[in-house]
């Protein structure tokens, strides 16, 4: 015997790992290809997708590693092939200076009374996942991994396949948006008085 | 404004503020989160900001769903993955 595993009986040990290590994880692969496509038939396509391409490449996974991150990873380049076979146009929000200077200050947005006076005030969590939604999806991605999903930066860069220094600058652009929307939001249902005009 | 910090790096204002993400996600050296949490503590012109900047990621945290995936997105997959080989 050379300790080698029967096909038949090899497959059945991988569906079996399979089924225990990876499948427990649907919920919240289909939570983060959510949150990317913003559309609940392009998540079950990416989902199914994810899965059956885990299966197939199941022998490259490390056993001990973290199977979600290994998981999320596929997603994501799942997700990226998906959206160019689709030819869409990368959503990247536009100009990037201007949204560079949209997200990289507190100028125009309000004082820290003014956002302080919000949270306290808007109901979050509509306005939040509205917010969340219109984020251009670099930044979208980021925030899904690390505010939601509660990854640390490192795990997140190795999902999207990007240093860890441009997961905390998409954080941080990400987030200075999110304060945006949440105060235009209070605005519009009247919850905050807007600055005055400076002439 | 410039506080001393016993026992570790004092930092400025500035430098609080700038950091107040990465703090915030427990990014940052042990002695830099040790500075800034004494900052905090101890500066009212920080505190406020650091107030606002937790709950606010505190609110994003919670926007997380724990809702199932839906049971056709599951019997989907399943099917698709019986059909590669899967045994379940």
């Amino acid at each position: 015997m050379d300790g080698t595993l029967p096909a038949a009986e090899s497959q059945r040990v991988d569906s079996r790992r399979f089924e225990v290590e990876a499948l427990p994880w649907l919920d919240d692969v289909y939570r983060f290809a959510l949150s990317m496509t913003r559309d609940e038939s392009d998540a079950d396509d990416v989902v199914q997708e994810t899965f059956l391409r885990a299966y197939r490449s199941w022998h490259t996974f490390e056993p001990g590693s973290e199977c979600r991150k290994w998981l999320f990873t596929i997603c994501r380049n799942v997700f990226l092939r998906l959206r160019e076979r689709e030819r869409r146009r990368v959503d990247y929000g536009g100009d990037d200076a201007q949204l560079e200077a949209l997200a990289s200050g507190q100028e125009g947005v309000g004082s820290i009374a003014e956002h302080a006076d919000i949270l306290s005030r808007v109901d979050l969590r509509p306005a939040l996942e509205r917010a969340i939604g219109e984020l251009p999806e670099v930044f979208r991605s980021a925030v899904a991994l690390v505010d939601v999903e509660g990854m640390a930066y490192n795990e997140a860069a190795s999902v999207l396949g990007v240093p860890v220094g441009t997961i905390r600058s998409r954080l941080f652009r990400g987030r200075r948006l999110l304060q945006e929307s949440l105060v235009i939001y209070a605005r519009d249902a009247g919850l905050t008085t807007p600055a005055p005009c400076e002439v | 404004m410039y506080l001393t910090v016993t026992q570790t790096v004092a930092m400025d204002c500035y430098d609080v503020v700038r950091q107040l993400w990465d703090y915030l996600d427990g990014e940052l050296t042990d002695e830099s989160m040790d500075a800034i949490r004494e900052h905090v503590a101890q500066c009212k012109q920080c505190y406020p900001q650091f107030d606002f900047e937790r709950t606010f990621l505190e609110a994003l945290a919670a926007t997380r769903r724990e809702h199932p995936a839906p049971n056709m997105v599951r019997r989907k997959v399943l099917a698709k993955l019986r059909k590669a080989g899967l045994e379940v």
